[in-house]
């Protein structure tokens, strides 16, 4: 009989251990978010120890940045669990500036910002949060005086890294949805020659932010992305491959309309919209609010929020395809295509009938001998 | 004197009907995929993907050989045939094919192949083929964007949303299906009228010429 | 001659907020509420369809997230006239009703308690006397001095990292500050408890909405969260205990915990029991629908209006009495910007003429904000709790008018002291208080229709545009945790013809009208002492105690404008 034995697990530091102890974060807990953390960057467990040694000895500097955003991805950072924001505050990263929960203000609060870009020049991570509008001079989003296209230039440019977080930093988002009426940039169009990394999402799922910043952490730079600047732990697979419902979409077995027998039992949501099939992120793999649930767990489509320019590209929401551009909003890509092949019959149709009726046009067809 | 002359070589006949079965089931599969429904005890969904992906196979060999007959095949196989407009009497003959076609005019010109008018809408065709290719073969490399069609079309995604993608994908289809009312219509009336063997040309090859009609 | 500041950016806050003042003899005398970011999302919003406004709007802002979701969705629902199923109606006043709580406790502890909490000096305190202390509040369990040790060697040990992080540069040993030792560090344990808490109960929030922030299961309609208790897939009776879990922890939380911290901080500072009045006017559109029908009678919190903090008048609210005004915001009416206009006929084209980048002060004579002031019946109107508590109070709610009396009585200070910075702190908390009650009522109720077999959560007479009339409009509601927010839909062809919101933060944070009368900032800034110029944490005590909620309150609305397109890009 071959002998099962559980994996090994890597032993951690027993020093590092009894710090995090100290700072009331028990071993099992810590050892359980080495472990999760591991996991969702995909990299084996023999990385565990490199982890735990990474999240120990670097705070990391940090400058978070709003700009045209909804304070959304702050928001989910709030919700993070593994780890919470209370141990990314004050245990894992120093957030040199974040005008949500920083306590200082007004001037103080830009001094801390200048202090933090003087002392850890080229060395901070830069977090940038919503779009950069550049219309107009950049007069439709202001900080402490000064325009956001001027400040993302500056902290930007001077970081080791930046990351930006949600669909307006990192494609845009809704601001630029068409027609873009503040000129919204992302922060890579903004300040081309830095180095970002995407973390798309409306907002970003909390767990790829810390996963990420512990990669940084771990290996000193960032991890893997596809072409979109995305990496490729969270955003390598579609959501349609990883769907829980997948197997229902296999089976033809759809919801066809909210609160009917199918959507209550979980059938696939395609036909109500769902646009998993053309989105890429681990959503079904992670979930969001502690792995409680997302959004097709919940019975409503996925809205492609990870993709550039979704907005525009995957509304309508409640249909499979979009918009034909330039017609009504009734009129289906089916509709159309239907009207196309009928106009061609009647077309012909009646060039048929024409042809029928013609006389003397010198054809073969008049040469014809009739048999008796 | 009447001539029977083998105009449409196999490889032309082969694909042809390859194409032409290929457009069908893709197109049904390809609706069904859009506007799917259960049918108990069926796959149904796995199926019509399956079908529509083995299907798309094989017209991406059949497109490619035909590609490839273009360079050897007879006069009437070779890609000189789908531009009619690059001589004088090709450009002479397609404004008489029109002109006969919208009934504003009575002669038309006798050819062995196809008509210019004709060539030209098969160009169409042909362009239509790619752009089903390249956005179909695309669409299904995302299941694995580190796969060979993943990779093949890596640049695709940051140029057209995935969405455009499938809505043309789609309207095209719609497109081709327009064609194929036309074709059938054109091909029949030409039989009807030149009575030269244009529908049994593309099952046998032969069509029968009459040598002063030229 | 005084002194001219500004404070930009007020942090703690959603989005883009500058406040200027001009402070003489250590007092303000005069102040302007500027905000300084601005996206189009109306303008964005027109041509799509009507059935997805709500992911849009929900985008306003990811603080106050689900509240654009619903004032957007019932506009739809009010044009085109549709009932939703009683189970929907449950569903969404769970879902605001958490929303409330959730948001009431962050602001209180994580936006709002560093105006009044000093962290620094929790670092003195004794944990025993600590434990005393939170002791003689609340019978907390986890109140022991083991605990409060715990906090403060945490506390120590990354203030003595040297590096502060987002605690640097604040207003640390201000002499505003007046809290004992023991009470900042019970504080500062409950802003890390609260840290916890809220992430924990939001979880409501992902089992019936998917998500949070930006929960995705708002359909017009209802919901497309299913109900049954015969599957795996919708919300089942495991579900249901989960979610009975979640209010109950939320409940105690606020009933143990932030109730009482709120009385004994409020305690140390009763004299802002007579700061910060603002304008004296309350808007309350009224929400939580109490029967299947949503009609406005059977609302939890009514709809009312009352002017000039007079209680024993409530009006009845008409939305048709709403206009807005430009004449101080970077934008351009058609027919001059001394007119008010009602939300249906507003048209927008923004303007900006304010200094350009980098600069120190706004031009405050002319235009200097991106926020329009609306106003009803021609008068600023504060929203929020505090309003919601005094039209309820007024319209003779027993629950409300029992929980303030127990607060005011706690405090010994009478009505008068909740037209104040300290009344709408302790509004807030009155107001969380009774919704985490309410909130397992709803659940029970929602409970009792799967036990009857009632599993319809969407009603999808109207889902198919085609059965639209070709024009409709329609006003959507929702007292948002921030007050009133209305949203305005003109419905033309299937489409979205004009789309406009009245938020909370637009009636708190506007700035003057034509007749040059201040928004409810403004007014409430307006003798507030300042004791140190260049560290303003009077005005942040004031500003925050409204909550400010900047990026919901900054949008471009389109009436029939077309000018709105000829923005250019660099």
């Amino acid at each position: 009989m071959p002998q099962h034995s559980p994996p090994q697990e890597q032993p951690l530091d027993e020093k590092l251990l009894q710090r995090w102890e100290a700072r009331g974060v028990s071993r099992r807990d810590f050892i359980k978010f080495c472990a999760t953390l591991t996991a969702t960057l995909a990299l084996p467990a023999s990385f565990i120890p490199q982890i735990a040694e990474a999240i120990e000895d670097k705070r990391l500097p940090v400058i978070w940045m709003e700009f045209q955003g909804c304070t959304g991805d702050t928001e989910a950072l709030l919700r993070a669990n593994q780890p919470t924001v209370a141990e990314i505050v004050l245990d894992l990263l120093t957030l040199e500036y974040h005008e949500t929960i920083m306590a200082a203000a007004g001037h103080q609060a830009e001094e801390a910002k200048s202090q933090a870009l003087e002392k850890y020049k080229g060395k901070y991570l830069a977090v940038v949060e919503g779009s950069i509008p550049t219309a107009d001079g950049g007069v439709y989003c202001t900080v402490g005086g000064d325009s956001a296209l001027n400040i993302v230039r500056k902290i930007c440019g001077n970081a080791a890294a930046t990351i930006a977080v949600g669909n307006c930093a990192a494609f845009g988002g809704l601001p630029a949805a068409a027609p873009n009426p503040t000129g919204a940039i992302s922060v890579k169009d903004a300040v081309p020659q830095a180095t970002v990394l995407n973390l798309p999402g409306c907002p970003l799922n909390a767990d790829n932010l810390t996963a990420t910043i512990v990669h940084f952490l771990t290996f000193n730079q960032l991890p893997a992305t596809d072409g979109l600047g995305r990496p490729l732990f969270a955003y390598g697979k579609r959501i349609h491959d990883n769907c829980e419902r997948r197997a229902h979409f296999d089976a033809g077995q759809y919801a066809e309309a909210f609160g009917d027998a199918g959507h209550r039992q979980g059938y696939c949501l395609y036909k109500l919209g769902c646009k998993g099939p053309e989105t890429f992120h681990n959503c079904p793999t992670i979930r969001y609010n502690e792995g409680v649930s997302w959004p097709v767990m919940a019975g409503h489509g996925c809205i492609g929020c990870a993709e550039p320019g979704f907005w525009d590209t995957m509304s309508p929401f409640y249909r499979r395809l979009p918009q034909v551009p330039g017609f009504p909003v009734e009129a289906t890509a089916d509709k159309i295509g239907v009207g196309l092949v009928a106009a061609t019959a009647v077309a012909f149709g009646a060039h048929a009938v024409g042809s029928a009726f013609r006389k003397g046009d010198a054809m073969e067809s008049d040469k014809v001998i009739k048999e008796d | 004197m009447l001539e029977i002359r083998y105009v449409w070589e196999w490889p032309v006949r082969i694909t042809h009907w390859i194409n032409a079965s290929s457009v069908i089931l893709l197109s049904a599969t390809g609706l069904f995929i859009a506007h799917p429904f259960a049918i108990i005890g069926v796959e149904t969904m796995a199926w019509a993907r399956l079908v529509h992906i083995v299907v798309a196979y094989a017209f991406l060999c059949s497109v490619l050989f035909r590609f490839y007959w273009m360079l050897v095949g007879n006069q009437h196989a070779s890609w000189r045939a789908f531009i009619p407009w690059l001589t004088a009497e090709g450009r002479r003959n397609f404004v008489k094919m029109l002109r006969y076609y919208t009934f504003t005019g009575k002669k038309i010109s006798y050819e062995v192949g196809h008509n210019p008018v004709a060539a030209l809408a098969y160009l169409g065709i042909f362009a239509l083929f790619i752009f089903q290719i390249v956005s179909g073969f695309a669409l299904y490399g995302q299941y694995a964007p580190e796969g060979f069609w993943g990779g093949l079309f890596v640049i695709l995604n940051p140029l057209v949303s995935s969405q455009y993608l499938r809505l043309s994908h789609h309207m095209v289809m719609w497109m081709l299906l327009g064609f194929l009312v036309n074709h059938l219509y054109s091909a029949w009336l030409m039989d009807v009228k030149e009575r030269n063997g244009t529908m049994s040309g593309i099952f046998s090859g032969y069509r029968y010429i009459e040598p002063e009609d030229l | 001659m005084g002194k001219r500041i500004a404070v930009d950016p007020i942090t703690r806050i959603e989005g883009h907020l500058r406040i200027e003042a001009q402070i003489e003899g250590g007092k303000i005398v005069d102040a302007w509420s500027s905000s300084t970011a601005f996206r189009g999302i109306e303008t964005i919003l027109k041509g799509r369809d009507p059935r997805d406004a709500h992911h849009f709007t929900q985008r306003f802002c990811g603080v106050c997230t689900t509240v654009h979701s619903m004032a957007s969705i019932r506009c739809v629902e009010d044009a085109l006239k549709i009932q939703i199923p009683d189970n929907a109606r449950l569903i969404r006043n769970l879902v605001m009703a958490i929303q409330n709580v959730q948001d009431h406790v962050i602001h209180f502890y994580h936006l709002h308690a560093l105006d009044w909490v000093d962290i620094t000096s929790a670092l003195k305190a004794d944990p025993a006397a600590t434990a005393k202390l939170a002791q003689s509040l609340s019978d907390w369990p986890k109140s022991s001095a083991t605990y409060f040790k715990g906090v403060q060697d945490r506390i120590a040990a990354f203030v003595g990292t040297g590096r502060l992080g987002p605690f640097a540069n604040a207003y640390w040993g201000h002499s505003a500050y007046r809290l004992p030792a023991e009470a900042n560090l019970m504080a500062v344990a409950h802003y890390l408890e609260a840290l916890e808490w809220q992430k924990d109960v939001i979880r409501i929030h992902a089992i019936l909405g998917s998500k949070n922030p930006h929960p995705q299961t708002f359909l017009v309609g209802g919901m497309s969260i299913p109900v049954d208790p015969d599957s795996q897939n919708a919300i089942n009776a495991d579900k249901i205990a989960f979610i009975g879990k979640l209010l109950k922890k939320a409940k105690l939380f606020v009933e143990k915990v932030y109730i009482p911290d709120l009385l004994a901080v409020a305690s140390f500072y009763k004299a802002w029991a007579g700061i910060g009045a603002g304008v004296g006017n309350f808007l309350c559109y009224g929400d939580f629908p109490m029967d299947e029908s949503g009609r406005v009678e059977s609302f939890y919190l009514p709809r009312g209006v009352i002017m000039g903090k007079d209680l024993a008048n409530v009006m009845p609210m008409d939305e048709a009495k709403i206009t807005e005004y430009v004449t101080h915001s970077w934008y351009r009416y058609g027919s001059g910007d001394k007119v008010g206009l009602h939300p249906y006929d507003g048209e927008t084209a923004h303007a900006y003429n304010g200094p350009k980048p980098p600069y120190d002060f706004l031009d405050t004579d002319g235009k200097y904000s991106w926020v329009k002031a609306p106003r009803y019946l021609d008068q600023p109107m504060e929203v929020g709790p505090l309003a919601r508590m005094v039209v309820a109070f007024s319209s003779g709610h027993a629950e409300v008018q029992a929980t303030v009396k127990m607060v005011l009585d706690r405090l010994g200070v009478g009505p008068e002291a909740l037209f104040s910075t300290l009344g709408r702190t302790a509004a807030r908390g009155i107001e969380t208080l009774l919704l985490a009650q309410k909130s397992e009522l709803w659940l029970q109720q929602l409970a009792d229709n799967m036990g009857r077999g009632i599993l319809a959560v969407h009603n999808g007479d109207k889902w198919d545009p085609a059965t639209w009339p070709k024009e409709a409009r329609g006003f959507g509601y929702h007292e948002a945790p921030r007050g009133a927010l209305g949203h305005w839909i003109r419905i033309e062809s299937g489409a979205i013809g004009n789309f406009q919101a009245v938020v909370p933060s637009t009636w708190n944070a506007g700035p003057r009208d034509a007749a040059g009368q201040r928004g409810p900032y403004e007014e409430a800034l307006i003798g507030t002492p300042v004791a140190v110029s260049d560290q303003p944490l009077e005005i942040l005590r004031t500003i925050h105690s409204f909550d400010p909620c900047l990026a919901c309150a900054v949008h471009v609305l389109d009436g029939r404008g077309t000018e709105i397109v000829q923005v250019k890009a660099l």
